[in-house]
């Protein structure tokens, strides 16, 4: 019985609801920075090597690792088994796609100027986590 | 066709996502308690240490540096199975879980053509997207397609379409390495000299029955290349169900055997409920801790007045046995308990007079269902029978080498600098 009582609301009947034909779901931060829940990870910033950027300690990433790295992309990589967040600079002679970048020059750019710029060795291959899609910075 | 997309060294990987240290070295991922290997990398494998084999015994190799030990996270195994399968499910018609690292796909009509190339594509999304590599193996059946899969795991792609005709792979393969064929079987299988899937497939289907029933000559039709597995019938009702494990230090009190064969209870009675079951009985045990290993185990069977498959009445039933397993001088290593007499409801057993269920209790199935309904929306064990305990349990795993759990707790993220 309650439950006719709940569907009689979008019954015409009498006069329509205005809210009906102008119904939307709620606004939801999921819809808008995950794309592709499957590929995406949230990471902890610690420190402030990119702060420039306007990524601060404490912050929260939004990670797409479905995303193939670019050049100027803020990406997650792993560097001597740590991971660090830093933006991606890839030098003449880019060749494939994806994670392998045989033969270019593969820079990881602080955005600090007290950090240095992490250089990989020529052939060593870009240990590439993921993309970062946003940053969630919490007061 | 049918695709089986399973994890490598599914655990070993989870735990190699998250942490690049692990990457390239020798790994295997503990049972519970940290117990025993149950999951091993390549470079673990290569060094010759056998699954199953108790940490204990290679602890020192630990301390030297020589190999890494994680406990099990089944938080993270978990959410990362969820991710590869909602990644199947996007490319595949339909896809059915069968455990938490292995699932079965029906692939669109569009990968017909090329069946390597689709599986070359899974395999690569699933791996950028996840982490995790797979191997991919496709054949006519679901028994096949665990057999392709078995060798695409060897392949250098990783993926393997089994031959029109696999005969000489069948040939090859000793029964024991099939899909579904009990070690029980062995001996009779022998006997009829059945010794390699080949001859599976080309023994009588009389001959079959005679020696494992209608299990068996499916099995061997789906070796012909004739699905007979319907959907979700790989799921088909288990020998046993069955819920067991060992204290995370040796148990002392009735109170402690009491809360964890409860809570064991209404997991295994949770799992009656999805295989649509009803248990006859079911045997309760604990064992005795004793210094290096064993102990003696003490048992008690009990018999409800109806096969149930209600997690309220399996309780009463229990509690009020579990303290013949209690003696206050010895410590208990683990207690567990087996379902028995499984049946499907509505199959003739006699109808009891006074059930438990209707007369004192709301009606269990509405409840169970709620309880169930909501531990999977809330996570496992936030609603829970009183009998099960409240509060900490000192019988809960041990697991000292756990690693965080980066997709399921915000204070257990991966950090970056």
């Amino acid at each position: 019985m309650s439950k006719k009582a709940k569907v009689a609301g979008s019954v015409v009947a009498g006069f329509p609801s205005p809210a009906e034909q102008y119904f939307e779901p709620p606004l939801d931060l999921n819809e808008l920075l995950v794309k592709r829940p499957a590929a995406t990870y949230f990471v902890r910033v610690e420190g402030d090597s990119m702060i420039n950027a306007g990524i601060n300690d404490g912050d929260l990433l939004v990670v797409d690792r479905s995303l193939s790295p670019a050049n100027g992309d803020i990406i997650i990589a792993s560097v001597d088994g740590d991971f660090t967040v830093k933006r991606l600079r890839i030098g003449k002679r880019e060749k494939g796609n994806g994670t392998k970048h045989e033969g270019a020059d593969i820079r990881l750019e602080p955005g600090n100027p007290k950090y240095p710029t992490i250089v990989l060795e020529h052939g060593q291959e870009l240990d590439y986590f993921g993309k970062v899609t946003a940053c969630i910075h919490q007061f | 066709m049918i695709g089986l997309v399973d994890g490598n060294n599914f655990f070993v990987s989870c735990e190699r996502v998250f942490n690049r240290r692990l990457v390239g070295r020798p790994v295997a991922v503990l049972s519970n308690n940290d117990g025993c290997c149950v999951a091993r990398s390549n470079e673990f494998k290569a060094l010759g240490i056998p699954m199953g084999t108790p940490y204990f015994k290679l602890k020192h190799r630990e301390k030297s540096g020589e190999i890494s030990f994680c406990s099990s996270n089944y938080e993270l195994y978990g959410d990362m199975s969820n991710r590869i399968i909602s990644i199947l499910r996007e490319e595949a018609v339909d896809v059915e879980q069968y455990s938490i690292d292995e699932a079965f796909i029906y692939p669109p009509t569009t990968a017909a053509a090329d069946y390597i190339s689709y599986g070359k594509h899974l395999r690569a999304k699933v791996l950028k997207w996840v982490g995790i590599p797979c191997g991919v193996g496709f054949a006519p059946t679901k028994t096949l397609a665990k057999i392709a899969n078995h060798i695409a795991k060897k392949q250098p792609d990783g993926v393997y379409l089994l031959p029109d005709d696999p005969t000489e792979i069948l040939a090859n393969l000793p029964c024991s390495e099939i899909w579904g064929i009990g070690r029980h079987l062995a001996p009779k299988l022998k006997a009829e000299r059945i010794l390699t899937a080949q001859h599976l497939r080309d023994a009588s289907n009389d001959t079959l029955r005679a020696i494992g029933g209608v299990t068996l000559l499916r099995t061997a039709i789906e070796l012909r290349g004739v699905s007979c597995h319907e959907e979700r019938d790989y799921d088909a009702d288990p020998d046993s169900i069955s819920c067991s494990r060992s204290f995370g230090e040796p148990a002392t009190t009735l109170e402690a055997l009491a809360e964890s064969l409860a809570s064991f209870s209404a997991q295994a009675a949770s799992k009656l409920r999805r295989h649509g079951l009803l248990a006859a009985g079911c045997n309760i045990y604990a064992q005795i801790f004793a210094d290096g290993g064993g102990g003696e185990c003490i048992g008690r069977t009990i018999v409800f007045a109806t096969p149930s498959d209600a997690t309220n009445e399996i309780l009463r039933a229990i509690s009020q046995e579990v303290k013949y397993l209690y003696n206050p001088c010895v410590r208990y290593r683990k207690t567990g308990i087996v379902f028995f007499g499984l049946e499907k409801p509505g199959t003739a057993h006699q109808i009891d007079l006074f059930p438990l269920s209707s007369s004192q209790l709301p009606n269990p199935s509405s409840l169970d269902k709620a309880v169930d309904t909501l531990n999977a929306r809330f996570g496992k064990g936030k609603i829970f029978s009183a009998a099960e305990g409240i509060g900490k349990k000192s019988w809960h795993m041990k697991r000292e080498k756990l690693s965080p759990r980066p997709t399921t707790r915000w204070d257990e993220l991966m950090r970056v600098r």
